[in-house]
């Protein structure tokens, strides 16, 4: 027991690290940054080549990877940043994920895929401390650990600097009519988090003896747990998060078991996040207040497509497989039409709803498993699963998400990360039900009227007969009483409830909505995979499907379909690029956010 | 006014820049082979290039496996094709990335299945992904060989799908010979990665441990993202093991090693043959020393096929090749070796594969296929980590 609690202090020590960064960058810029771990993990890679290339001892490594990583926060911030100002935040949240992948996808081709062994040029000195050992390296690591968080601390408490920091962070505007620059804020911000990210990176890898390209993800998304957990902008309350969240993941996997770490390490911030919104350690235990809705997400004015345009646009897409007989590209169409029903699904939330959900891959999986065990176990005929799965995807959908819909904005969407991971580590976790890791094989291709419909052009028909079927039902409810309480909820909450319109009742019919039309995806792809497993339902997906909803444009049913087929199709038209070729799908994703940040099937209102 | 103009500037371009980047792709779509291509293969093509299309990952997590995979392919290549080619046409594959991500295999087997050049195809590294598209393949009667896919149901989605992966029935069981016989361990803690893969080979290791009279002191599954494994170690140190089993790969084998010292354990490490890698011992360093492991290929094996591989592995790269590299350079050795004698047709390679007898292959000798569409008689040698090297072990 007491060696669980130091291991957890161990592993905690490490959190704290990254987490102080993200806690204070999110502070200034109201940006949860998902470039952060990459900056991360390439300050671990500028460490590595400082000691195996050029054989550096610690010192001087240290300062190096401060230096390029403050610099490369720079960067991130001149070019995903400061250009996307006023695009609003689901934008910035978008442009930091493009930022991001350009990184990973950089470091991979400049240092290879393969992880690097990276040895520590520092006498590894151990305690004995109860039944374990402790080494230098646990020590350093405190000690940078808490010498940055005093620094930092001192620095926004005591200096003309961290005032005008301050000061951003709390009201932008009012800053800039006080003569703050507002801009150098920004930069100087982005430069200490990314000098942060680096050393915690270096270190890091130094504590693991290895150095990879996908390293930051898993270690940004504890960071921003902990820092979740302590209240974000709160720095102490990071590193007391950090230490809370190794703790309590250590006691899990010893009363527990291994797989429940990262589930413990959900259901403590959705427990905390439910009673204490803004963190363990605010000062009140109300929320602060959002900056005013609008700027949180940029809505433009729909399009507006002519009818006869949508029925031609319906009609040749019906008719195309009689014209293209080409089995690949049948069938990318119809992966995009699956893709497609499931970015209306999110458009409900977030464009219509205004709520940002970063794990929508959750809602296909319930509906993607719900069809597997109902098809594979009960021996259901296909056509009643489809109608069923979606109830069942719909009822848990909405129980698991009413806890952390009392939350807003950011604190929502790191939430709904959290849910969507949850329902992929229940997956693996409930054996019994749906066989764990293995995964449910030999799903039968979807049958109807006892014809098995098997062939690429067949799948395209259903997939596309599905899609048309959600497209009406959402431009439907779109037009309803029901899309405009939505709205109202999405535009000024307080408001809204003036009017009666209780937030956490339509929040969950949103989320309900929401997830029975994923749903419908889910079985879609079940059916045509023939196999799913927990690692199926990647946070990437979710993150794609995001993607899709923001490029064409939000609340805007048509691009949604719009985004994903531009997402599907063009990743693998860019397939003669070879490696190069989700670098540049991370390069376009700024140009088109850049250039219409409102999406592709928007006008500016 | 000329804010609205902006505008629309900006609306064209984005547009155009879709349009160029979807029609670029499109007017490519016959993709050109990337395989190693000397100027005759180039030459050549025009003649009927025979193809083997390829899908796995060569960006995202998995990518360090999909380059090995390419060095295996490139250096078979040049052997067949120094010897003649299949059927005196020129051998070549097509590699299409798919990040092992399910959602993407499922088109590349379409485009596989409707290019008339491609005769069979191999991939994908992991099992969603590979599963994902096996379907397709089965329809279209398209062989998909298997080079890591381990999972159970891997082979029995149809007889187009073919696996020449070390498969877990054979592994799991003689680790637990390995252990309990070899060394003479009783109490074993079991800590496996929860993957189809680990949590099957955990399954089997622990059937047959327990018939061979050891208690499992313990069996923990961790998760694929794990790099803390502190906490899951004072378990197993407190269960008191005098065997700590690993069912892991190499990165997280090597992780493990590392941090089995610092919870205060001190027990005989045996690890399952996916750890056998030069890797394991590069990120575990001196951790690493004394755990046991078995394989099927070692580059010190006697045996000359595996000499010879190693040999121009060596030449060819500069490095030790590893069993992923074996597995790639047989995959392609094996559907060569196949078409050679029956022709390039994509039936008759199917049943080709069936009926072939005596296939040369580094990892497994002089093999055939089996009713379950695996690889049969695997040999295995016993390894220990000596010195910062993997040496041969005779118990």
């Amino acid at each position: 027991m007491l060696d669980q609690l130091i291991n957890g202090l161990v592993v905690g020590n490490l959190y704290a690290l990254t987490a102080v960064g993200i806690t204070q960058i999110y502070g200034v810029a109201n940006v949860i940054n998902f470039a952060h771990g990459s900056i991360y993990m390439v300050g671990a890679f500028v460490g590595w080549m400082a000691v195996t290339w050029f054989g550096l001892p610690l010192l001087p490594t240290l300062g190096l990877v401060l230096a390029a990583s403050a610099l490369l926060g720079l960067l991130v911030e001149r070019v995903a940043i400061r250009p996307y100002t006023g695009s609003g935040r689901t934008v910035l949240l978008l442009t930091t994920i493009a930022a991001g992948l350009i990184l990973e996808q950089a470091a991979q081709l400049i240092w290879g895929p393969e992880t690097k062994a990276f040895h520590a040029p520092i006498a590894d000195v151990r305690f004995r401390v109860g039944g374990g050992f402790i080494g230098t390296l646990d020590l350093v690591i405190l000690a940078v650990g808490l010498t940055t968080a005093l620094v930092l601390w001192l620095f926004l408490k005591r200096s003309r600097l961290g005032w005008a920091v301050r000061a951003t962070a709390q009201d932008r505007e009012a800053a800039l009519q006080m003569g703050v620059d507002v801009h150098q804020v920004s930069r100087i911000s982005f430069a200490m988090a990314g000098a942060l990210a680096g050393v915690s990176g270096l270190l890091v890898g130094l504590y693991y003896h290895s150095v990879y390209h996908t390293m930051g993800f898993s270690a940004s998304l504890k960071g921003f747990t902990a820092a979740l957990l302590g209240g974000l902008g709160n720095i102490p309350g990071a590193i007391l998060g950090a230490y809370l969240l190794g703790t309590a993941e250590s006691l899990a996997v010893a009363w527990l078991g291994s797989t429940w770490r990262d589930l413990v390490g959900i259901a403590l911030l959705l427990g905390v996040l439910l009673f204490r919104p803004g963190g363990l350690f605010a000062a009140t235990r109300a929320l602060l207040p959002e900056p005013t809705v609008g700027t949180f997400i940029p809505i433009g004015r729909p399009l507006r497509i002519p009818r006869w345009a949508l029925l031609a646009a319906a009609a040749a897409a019906l008719v195309l497989p009689l014209v293209v007989r080409n089995g690949y590209w049948l069938q990318v169409l119809a992966t995009a039409w699956i893709f497609g029903l499931l970015a209306i699904s999110l458009n409900l939330i977030t464009g219509t709803a205004g709520q940002i959900s970063l794990g929508h891959a959750g809602f296909l999986a319930l509906g993607a498993y719900a069809s597997a065990i109902l098809t594979t176990r009960l021996q259901l005929p296909f056509l009643l699963a489809l109608v069923v799965s979606p109830l069942i995807a719909a009822a848990i959908g909405v129980v698991i998400c009413y806890p952390a819909l009392r939350l807003r904005g950011q604190y929502l969407a790191v939430a709904t990360i959290g849910l969507g991971q949850g329902i992929a580590l229940v997956a693996l976790n409930w054996t019994s039900l749906t066989r764990g890791a293995l995964g449910i094989s030999n799903i039968a291709p979807p049958t109807l009227f006892g014809v098995e419909i098997a062939s690429a052009a067949g799948f395209y028909w259903l997939t596309l007969l599905l899609l048309i079927g959600g497209v009406w039902v959402a431009e439907r409810l779109s037009g309803s009483y029901l899309g405009r309480a939505f709205r109202a909820v999405r535009e000024d909450e307080v408001a809204a409830r003036a009017y009666g319109v209780g937030l956490e009742r339509y929040k969950s019919i949103a989320f309900g909505l929401s997830a029975f039309i994923a749903a419908f995806a889910g079985v879609l792809l079940a059916h045509s995979y023939t196999y799913i497993a927990p690692d199926t339902f990647t946070h990437a997906l979710s993150l794609q499907v995001l993607t899709m909803v923001v490029l064409g444009g939000l609340d805007s049913t048509m691009g949604a379909v719009v985004g994903a087929l531009a997402l599907i199709a063009i990743p693998e038209s860019a397939r003669f690029l070879a490696e190069y070729r989700f670098l540049v799908y991370g390069l376009l994703l700024l140009a088109m956010l850049r250039f219409r940040p409102r999406g592709l099937l928007s006008a500016a209102s | 006014m000329s804010l609205r103009r902006a505008q629309h500037a900006r609306v064209l371009l984005a547009g155009v820049l879709t349009f160029a980047v979807v029609t670029a792709g499109c007017s490519l779509a016959p993709t050109t082979p990337s395989g190693a291509q000397g100027p005759a293969g180039a030459q050549n093509a025009a003649q009927g290039e025979v193809l083997i299309g390829v899908m796995g990952p060569l960006t995202g997590d998995n990518a360090e496996y999909g380059k090995i995979w390419r060095r295996g392919f490139d250096l078979a290549l040049e052997e067949i094709n120094a010897a003649g080619g299949v059927q005196g046409r020129p051998l070549n594959y097509v590699f299409e990335d798919t990040q092992s991500d399910p959602k993407q295999t499922p088109a590349v087997a379409q485009k596989f299945v409707s290019d008339p050049r491609i005769v069979a195809v191999i991939g994908d590294f992991s099992s969603p992904a590979s599963m994902a598209a096996s379907p397709i393949f089965q329809r279209a009667g398209l062989v998909q060989l298997g080079i890591t896919n381990s999972h159970p149901d891997f082979t029995k989605t149809g007889d187009y799908i073919w696996s020449n992966s070390g498969s877990q029935e054979d592994d799991a069981p003689f680790l637990a010979t390995l252990a309990v016989e070899d060394l003479g361990k009783k109490r074993l803690a079991v800590l496996h990665m929860n993957t189809d893969w680990g949590q099957t080979s955990a399954d089997l290791f622990i059937a047959k441990a327990e018939s061979l009279g050891a208690e499992i002191v313990l069996r923990e599954a961790y998760l694929l993202t794990e790099k803390d494994f502190r906490p899951v170690l004072t378990k197993a140190r407190d269960a008191n093991p005098d065997a700590l089993i690993l069912i892991s790969y190499y990165n997280d084998g090597a992780l493990i090693a590392q941090q089995i010292d610092d919870v205060g354990l001190d027990v005989t490490v045996v690890a399952i043959g996916s750890t056998y890698s030069p890797q394991f011992i590069a990120l575990g360093g001196e951790a690493v020393e004394g755990v046991y492991t078995a394989t099927r290929f070692h580059p010190a094996d006697p045996r000359p096929e595996a000499q010879e591989f190693v040999r121009k592995y060596r030449e060819k790269y500069g490095v030790e090749p590893d069993n992923f590299a074996a597995v790639a350079y047989d995959g392609i050795k094996i559907l060569a070796a196949v078409l050679n004698e029956v022709g390039v047709d994509r039936k008759a390679l199917r049943d080709g594969l069936e009926k072939a007898e005596n296939l040369q292959t580094v990892m497994y000798g002089t093999t055939a296929f089996g009713e379950d569409r695996r690889l049969r008689n695997p040999r295995y040698l016993r390894l220990v980590v000596r010195n910062g090297a993997f040496e041969i072990w005779e118990p």
